[in-house]
């Protein structure tokens, strides 16, 4: 009797489980936490632009059904259903796609909504990528988690392997001291700690306030003429506003302006960690070349 | 004696309970009056449960309670301070609390933990006004207050400072606490079950806080103790502000307006007033955050927006028409 028990117990195990572990996908967040989906996700939801990025650069932008405010790339996400802005999403709309995979965004999102979501079982996978590498590996656990590893490693792979050809091809080369503006008003630039500080770095440029303490430090006009670098780059609201970098041109002391080494980089390809920033980080490397060939 | 005080609190009663079925029959998502009364009911698809049971009914009792909440300790306040100015947020309360849920966030910390903090800086901020307003001389109303505005400055000079050098992506996180949010409320239990136990307490204080409303002469010529009834009332307006901040982030003006709406329309009984201001303040708050949830939705309002707009016209409409 006892051992029919125990028969029967253990057959009910292995259809209840057998099932499920075979097609059953896992993956650890960036706050350390495994996420588990019985079956790759078809119904994601990014709740930040970064994340919707990542997300159709892992292949799986098929399976977005909700994403938040400014996901404006690739456009394919602008016709999806947007659930309000990353730092207050509308709930109820979110719950109403019935999304099986949440993209949350650990500094971005505020916890008490992802929270009340794992509450109610939809499973949170929340991600942050400070590093190129994280950028890849980012891409390869959420392509596991939506069931399209082979897009997703192939495009992980093409990022990392462009990265290692950008650092190959610079690593010798003279260093350009930089000034990379983030912000006009007040001023702001970034550290070397950032990722658009290492953006700077892995070009051969040197950042002139990378020293700083602060990921984002604020900084006066005075610093950026004392410290004077040779190049300035610097992003804009929106993608064709230069007027920040005309400010530059009042001070003819500078190197940077009297070599006219004031360049624009759109912002989008730098500030989001996404593979779009290979293609930023060779337009940092390409300014950074013109700014050398203009040594006297 | 009873009628004049039951017939306004049964009305505000009436129109909490309404605006407290507006809250949850509103939403991005239509659901029909029918099919919120089948949830009700324990029926209904599983979507609807989830949206009315999980996120509509638990919002709008937060709402209700932070709203009762800063309405009761704003007229606690006035009548301690005999000043139609005090206001939770003027003493500097808030500015306490929102400093500590900022060092919360700064260290990167998160939900629990940031309430957390901000209760443990209301209190400071409390102890603080209290003990340097007792100072070396006598305790006085006018000192009170001068202390807690200077103290409220202070605070504001720590919070510009704290926004000024933290790291820009924990920026928005902090501008929208202090703009104050209802939808950052995990459960509205404590600060329901706070303003009914505090309701209890004041009522039998209602006479004494009368006469007190006169000044504090009168008040222990006739026969009050004065010192610890200003240390009880104080006590519960800290407590009251605390657990409010601590569900929603930095929501002000409803400490300040409500009780003098219902002041002008009600008069001064404080055995009427303090109970009307927990059913007017939770209402106003309610339906501000009703609106808050839809005006622009999918994108969603910080309530303390649609509570100043809501609030401003009708208390100067009042102020103006009143003698």
């Amino acid at each position: 009797m006892v051992k029919l028990k125990g028969y029967i117990v253990m057959l009910g195990w292995v259809l209840l489980s057998a099932p499920a572990s075979a097609s059953s996908v896992c993956a650890t967040d960036d706050l350390g936490d495994e996420v588990c989906l019985a079956r790759p996700a078809e119904r994601i939801a990014a709740l930040s632009p970064g994340a919707t990025e990542l997300v159709w650069a892992a292949g799986a932008g098929d399976q977005v059904v909700a994403v938040v405010a400014y996901s404006d790339y690739p456009p394919a996400a602008k016709e999806v259903t947007s659930v309000g802005s990353h730092t207050r999403m509308d709930m109820e709309r979110l719950l109403q796609l019935q999304p099986d995979l949440v993209i949350g965004w650990v500094t971005g999102n505020p916890t008490e909504q992802l929270a009340t979501l794992k509450e109610l079982g939809i499973p949170v996978f929340s991600i942050e990528p400070r590093s190129f590498e994280a950028v890849s590996h980012t891409i390869e656990r959420l392509s596991v988690l939506a069931g399209t590893e082979a897009e997703g490693f192939a495009e992980a792979e093409r990022f990392r392997q462009g990265i290692a050809g950008l650092r190959a091809q610079f690593a010798e080369s003279k260093p350009v001291p930089v000034f990379y503006q983030v912000w006009d008003e007040p001023l702001m630039t970034v550290n070397n700690d950032h990722l658009i500080g290492e953006m700077i770095q892995l070009c051969a440029g040197d950042n002139v306030f990378g020293h700083l303490e602060r990921l984002v430090p604020r900084i006066s006009t005075e610093a950026v003429v004392a410290a004077n670098p040779e190049a300035i780059l610097a992003g804009g609201m929106g993608e064709e506003n230069r007027h920040w970098l005309t400010r530059w041109r009042n001070f003819p002391g500078l190197t940077a302006a009297a070599r006219d080494n004031l360049f624009f980089i759109p912002p989008s390809l730098v500030q989001r960690p996404t593979p779009r920033m290979l293609e930023g980080t060779r337009l940092f490397c390409d300014k950074l070349e013109v700014a050398r060939a203009r040594r006297p | 004696m009873i009628r004049p005080i039951t017939l306004p609190l049964s009305l505000l009663a009436l129109a909490s309970v309404l605006a407290m079925v507006i809250s949850v029959g509103v939403g991005s998502v239509a659901i029909t009056p029918m099919e919120i009364l089948s949830v009700f009911l324990g029926d209904g698809a599983d979507l609807q449960r989830t949206l009315v049971l999980e996120l509509r009914l638990p919002r709008t009792l937060s709402a209700f309670a932070t709203g009762g909440l800063l309405a009761v300790a704003g007229a606690l306040m006035q009548v301690l301070l005999r000043n139609p100015l005090a206001d939770p947020y003027v003493l500097g309360l808030s500015g306490g609390a929102a400093v500590g849920a900022l060092l919360a966030m700064l260290a990167g910390l998160g939900g629990v933990i940031v309430s957390g903090s901000a209760f443990a800086g209301a209190m400071l901020a409390t102890l603080m006004v209290f003990g340097l307003a007792h100072g070396t001389g006598s305790w006085t109303p006018s000192r009170l207050l001068l202390t807690g505005v200077v103290v409220a400055a202070g605070w504001g000079a720590v919070i510009t400072l704290m926004l000024a050098i933290s790291p820009a992506r924990e920026l928005p996180g902090m501008l929208y606490w202090l703009m104050g949010d209802v939808s950052y409320a995990r459960s509205p239990w404590p600060g329901l079950g706070l303003l009914l136990i505090v309701c209890f307490i004041v009522a039998p204080l209602g006479r004494s806080l009368n006469v007190l409303a006169r000044g504090p002469m009168q008040a222990a010529a006739l026969g009050i103790s004065v010192r610890p009834l200003e240390w009880l009332i104080y006590i519960l307006a800290s407590l009251l502000t605390a657990t409010a901040v601590t569900m929603a982030g930095s929501i002000g003006f409803v400490g300040l307006v409500i009780p003098h709406m219902l002041r002008m329309v009600l008069g001064n009984d404080q055995r009427l007033i303090l109970p009307a201001c927990a059913l007017a303040g939770g209402t106003l708050l309610v339906l501000a955050d009703s609106l808050a949830r839809i005006v622009i939705a999918p994108e969603q309002l910080p309530v303390g927006v649609i509570t100043a707009l809501l609030g401003v016209p009708t208390f100067l409409y009042l102020l103006y028409r009143s003698r």
